[in-house]
């Protein structure tokens, strides 16, 4: 393996991707013009509340998915510097560091006249200083102190002038016995609390909109939401086949519209989409990646710099990323829990359970029966260098299935939006190490 | 005792906070009981008959921990798994802790697995301050805590051993209030080192026991004169879960700065509020637990009644400090967000001050010395100048 | 007779002195480069400095010591740290200067400058080698490139490319992958100045940007480096003739302060007057702040 060489063989990308691009370009357009159409626009960060906001027709703009779409455009490195020029240091968040340098350019060009000017395509100049100033921040953060702290900062930075609710989001620790994936008396009594909050801030939202809160609005939204979980999931287990038919990285790029893409026809419709497409290629015998000799598992966040490199990298290896904590264990993966009629407390399981909200041993098990159904021979532990919300556990889970499924394991470090800190060359000399192993292992007849 | 004899007692307990525990416990046959920093109240556990103790960064290097946590993470959480690692907290009876710093998440993750027949219990502080139900959700917290307490040592906490605790902690803090006040009026001469020996003893050892040596200390440093000193006025800001160096300490005074005042964790922060010692202790922790934010700001919770950078500019102005030196430990998330607010507020107002980054492996100073004395040396033009303004 | 005054920056690498008469005149300086704080190399500084002058020691009136090894100079009357140093000196070569950006050998940093050559601010660089004279050198063996050729070389670059690692390390693997997937030395050497420059302008962020600023220190002789700074800064850069001896030069400045007026400098002569008594019943007087107090901010 010639760990310089350009890539040979490159990804066998979902064609229903290029939906997703449109939806995310619609969605940010309407966020650019929601000033000129007279909308409140929400920052917020962290879990999928945005159905909140969109039953009381306000726009949204959710941090890490426009600190990626920076990145992912390679327009994020104004909104850092601006953000570093403030004192804020590179060993932080770099998408909250990306967001509050967008917040800082707001600042500095003053905040009137954010965003009226766009009616343009995306990608053009300085996307940094599109994006419009907040008429209110929503916090809701599971697990990461990081969370909460950014929007506190974004308050802060708009001058403690902006109102701001906060929900706190407990951690799934499990200090009494019966505690179990999605049950026990704490999980329980953190989902009501989670309800007590999220009703609160409808409340929080009729007092900006001067409007009563649209509950009928709110579940229908959650009924395109739930629809949309429920295909993406089935999707997503259909690729146990072999060759899988969609890698990790094609769930990837397919998460804006379960994470903040407006719920509507749309999303639902972009999931049958690509679960025919799924359907099809297992029809076909054709797999996410040209060859596939190796099934590995994605453990961490997503570095958006390197998405396609990454996916063209692993398919030059022959190995196919089948799935991961990051999209399989969130991102209403717990559709089933939605009750549509009265949807808050499905929606405070969904947002209790995201790959981070989970302590280890709980977090392990959801893993380890991924690993299984996937039939996976090798891991891949992604250490986002500014995302300890994601690298806490990965020790954890390395040594489980390590020593409970005997795989082969390798640690990459990189980060979610800054480019520096990500190593190609050992990234290279990991990998290939991990996937000897799995040679090896697959020659004396350990691995299935 | 002699002063010297004092601030030895308080050294080796501040320096081996484990041994002292195990010491105690071995002499006692009290349970030990270990928190993280920063805003657990001890007062519960000692009430159930435990002694409690703030788990410490410790000066060894970090070896086996780093095959459980990244070397990306601030030297407390590293340290505390190293420790977990090495055996060292084998002796804890359980280990309670309610912070949400995300790196100490991920410490506590790894201590759990590590120590499968210790008790290691969460129960999560809110660290929003200022909602309606911030107070509340706060005492259920502490009522969580308490019932965990109580079915470890298998009978209920007393109200009355709880207002007993209340007071004794309260004394405690009173106590070291009483140095803080000494020396910021120039009535003691206690340099940086020593204050951090006499708080973060009171971290680990029994409290009476505390109190007892800080009531001879404070006997012995009525019956003594300070003696003046020449150099700037230093106020000290930072450091929050784990203790700055003595290196670090005694270099700033080496280069001429007295140490003044400070609002780091192993200071201020920790003995800055005083408990009710009426009505329901509950009711009374949870409101020490809001009020303590007030008193001195923390980072680490976000409160809209309570700005960080105007307390230091008034605590600055209080202390009648030249400078600040921030010492922030690497890889401080709460501190790298808030730190730009304190950069702002500083400029503006026209207060020097200089941010120094520390780590668990930095061992040699003089790197930061440079900094250090071209700061003392540009404080001190500055307050000539300002001398003869006024 | 004692006629002369003389600074001595003994710095990690290299050790400079700088000679001045009575009226501020430089008859000699000296850069002598012994490897890590080397004796040796603070004596060839001296002693070529006082040859250059044609004078012997004895007729140093007064000395001043500055650099990383200013405490063990013990001809030095006094020392200061390099940061003030450099400061005074670059001002004095410059006096329209607000901003010194200095990249030795060891560390850079970055000092914004009042019309009286003193500091405000300043900050510096962590204990990691990024963005220092060592970086550079470290490339330079990666490349296979003399390090005097490097910046030349690095003008010559055509194609842009990056070096993301600012861990001298890790920026050597990424310079040999480039070099490996056939990229040119002079493009590579492109990439690994833009990334000093990228270093740098983080450095100046942590002060604010003024204007004019001077660029001192022995990288400041690279012209590829100074002009990936100044592109990364939108700004030009003052360049003293011999960049090296500003800090030697302040300190011999500081020297003379003595001599002309003495306890004019930020010495312990003042510190009578300057420090806070502190004492039982003494300090009353609340802190002033006033208004004309220059502005004074983070610096690290």
């Amino acid at each position: 393996m010639n760990a310089i060489a350009q890539p040979l063989k490159k990804a066998n990308r979902l064609k229903t991707s290029s939906l997703n691009n449109k939806m995310v370009n619609d969605y940010w357009t309407d966020v650019f013009n929601a000033k000129a159409e007279g909308k409140l626009v929400c920052w917020y960060e962290g879990v999928a509340i945005n159905p909140l906001m969109q039953a009381a027709d306000i726009r949204w703009v959710h941090g890490e998915a426009w600190s990626a779409l920076l990145a992912a455009r390679n327009n994020e490195q104004e909104a850092q510097t601006a953000a570093e020029h403030r004192g804020y240091m590179k060993e932080l968040c770099s998408y909250a560091r990306t967001h509050i340098g967008c917040g800082v350019l707001a600042q500095n060009r003053g905040v009137e006249a954010s965003g009226s000017s766009f009616s343009d395509a995306l990608g053009a100049g300085k996307l940094g200083e599109r994006i419009p100033a907040p008429d209110m921040f929503i916090s809701a953060y599971p697990y990461c102190s990081t969370g909460q702290q950014w929007d506190e900062m974004l308050f802060r930075l708009f001058g403690k002038k902006v109102p701001i609710f906060n929900i706190s989001v407990p951690w799934v620790w499990g200090n009494k016995p019966d505690a179990i994936y999605l049950g026990g008396t704490e999980f329980n009594e953190a989902k009501q609390y989670m309800v007590k909050q999220l009703r609160a801030c409808t409340k929080f939202i009729e007092e900006q909109t001067g409007k009563k809160y649209n509950w009928d609005s709110l579940g229908e939204i959650m009924s395109y939401t739930k629809t949309a979980g429920r295909l993406r999931m089935e999707a997503m287990e259909l690729c146990n086949a072999k060759p899988a038919p969609a890698s990790f990285f094609d769930w990837t790029t397919s998460l804006a519209p379960v994470n903040f893409i407006p719920g509507g026809p749309g999303i639902v419709e972009y999931f049958e989409k690509t679960k025919a497409e799924i359907v099809q290629r297992i029809a076909d015998n054709e797999g996410g990646i040209p060859q596939e000799k190796y099934r590995l598992f994605w453990d961490g966040i997503m570095n958006w710099n390197k998405i396609g490199w990454l996916a063209n990298k692993f398919a030059n290896y022959d190995a196919n990323m089948v799935a991961g904590r990051y999209t399989h264990m969130g991102f209403w993966h717990e559709h089933e829990s939605i009750d549509l009629n009265d949807p808050l407390e499905g929606m405070a399981v969904n947002y209790l359970v995201c790959p981070i909200n989970l302590s280890a041993p709980l977090m392990i098990e959801q893993i380890i029966k991924l690993c299984k159904h996937y039939e996976i021979d090798g891991m891949v532990l992604h250490a986002a260098r500014t995302c300890r919300a994601f690298s806490n556990p990965q020790y954890l889970i390395a040594d489980a299935v390590q020593k409970r499924l005997g795989l082969p394991v390798a640690m990459i470090e990189g980060d979610m939006v800054d480019e520096s800190f990500y190593k190609d060359e050992l990234v290279n000399s990991r990998i290939e190490a991990m996937l000897e192993s799995i040679e090896a292992r697959k020659r004396v007849g350990i691995a299935a | 005792m002699s002063i010297d004899a004092i601030y030895s007692a308080f050294e080796r307990a501040a320096e081996q906070p484990l041994e002292s525990a195990k010491a105690w416990k071995q002499t006692h046959g009290t349970r030990v009981v270990g928190s993280f920093p920063m805003h657990f109240p001890g007062e519960l556990a000692h009430a159930a008959g435990c002694l409690p103790v703030i788990l410490q960064e410790n000066h060894e290097p970090i070896t086996v921990g780093h095959g459980m946590i990244y070397p990306f993470y601030c030297g407390f959480t590293r340290s505390v798994v190293d420790q977990a690692c090495k055996g060292d907290y084998d002796f804890l009876d359980a280990i309670m802790f309610g912070d949400h710093c995300v790196q100490v998440l991920g410490a506590a993750d790894v201590v759990r697995a590590k120590l499968p027949n210790t008790r290691v219990h969460f129960y999560q502080l809110i660290s929003s301050m200022s909602d309606p139900w911030s107070l509340g959700r706060a005492r259920e917290t502490f009522l969580n805590l308490k019932e965990g307490l109580e079915e470890m040592i298998g009978h209920p906490i007393d109200e009355e051993a709880t207002h007993a605790s209340i007071r004794l902690f309260n004394k405690n803090r009173q106590l070291l209030r009483k140095l803080y006040d000494l020396r910021r009026a120039g009535d003691a001469r206690i340099t940086a080192k020593q204050m951090q020996i006499l708080v973060k003893s009171s971290m680990v050892m029994d409290k009476a026991a505390h109190n007892d040596l800080l009531g001879r200390l404070l006997a012995e440093i009525e019956k003594t004169k300070a003696i003046s000193q020449r150099g700037m006025r230093v106020y000290l800001s930072g450091h929050f879960c784990q203790s700055p160096k003595i290196g670090v300490l005694d270099m700033i005074e080496e280069c001429g700065g007295i140490v003044v005042d400070d609002d780091l964790y192993h200071g201020q922060r920790y003995i800055s509020t005083d408990v009710d010692e009426t009505g329901d202790p509950l009711d009374a922790l949870a409101k020490w637990y809001l009020e303590r934010n007030l008193k001195v700001p923390c980072p680490t919770r976000v409160d809209q009644n309570a700005d960080w950078e105007n307390y230091l500019l008034d605590a600055m102005e209080r202390s009648r400090a030249d400078g600040m030196i921030v010492l922030m430990a690497k890889f401080c998330e709460p501190h790298m967000y808030y730190y730009p607010e304190i950069k702002e507020a500083f400029e503006k107002r026209g207060v020097p001050h200089l941010l120094i980054e520390t780590e668990h492996e930095l061992n040699s100073f003089e790197g930061l010395r440079t900094r250090v004395e071209t700061f003392l040396e540009v404080v001190k033009r500055q307050s000539a100048a300002r001398r003869i303004a006024a | 007779m004692k006629n002369y005054v003389m600074g001595v920056d003994f710095g990690s690498t290299t050790t400079k002195t700088v000679i001045l008469d009575l009226k501020g005149k430089m008859v000699a300086a000296c850069v002598a480069s012994k490897g890590s704080i080397s004796a040796e190399g603070v004596q060839v500084s001296m002693d070529g400095a006082l040859a250059e002058a044609g004078i012997s020691r004895k007729e140093i009136l007064r000395a001043v010591s500055t650099g990383y090894g200013r405490r063990m100079i013990d001809i030095a009357d006094q020392s200061y740290t390099e940061i003030t140093c450099h400061a005074r000196g670059a001002v004095a070569l410059f006096p329209q200067a607000r901003l010194v950006i200095d990249i030795g050998g060891q560390d850079s940093k970055v000092i914004a400058v009042g019309g009286d050559g003193l500091v405000s601010q300043f900050a510096m660089n962590d204990r990691c080698a990024a963005g220092t004279g060592k970086f550079l050198e470290a490339l330079a063996r990666a490349v296979q490139v003399p390090l005097e050729e490097m910046g030349p070389m690095a003008l010559a670059a055509t194609e842009k490319l990056t070096i993301s690692n600012m861990c001298a390390t890790f920026a050597e693997t990424e310079v040999i992958s480039l070099l490996a997937e056939g990229q040119s030395k002079p493009s590579v050497l492109g990439a690994v100045h833009a990334a000093i420059a990228s270093r740098t302008v983080g450095l100046v962020a942590r002060v604010g940007m003024r204007e004019p600023a001077v660029m001192t220190g022995g990288v400041a002789k690279n012209k590829a480096a100074v002009q990936f700074i100044e592109q990364a800064l939108g700004a030009k850069l003052l360049l003293p003739p011999d960049p090296q001896i500003a800090g030697a030069l302040g300190a011999a400045l500081f020297a003379l302060d003595e001599v002309t007026t003495p306890g004019a400098g930020v010495d312990e002569e003042d510190q009578a007057d300057d420090t806070m008594l502190i004492a039982r019943g003494c300090a009353t007087k609340p802190c002033q702040k006033p208004k004309e107090v220059p502005l004074v901010g983070p610096m690290r």
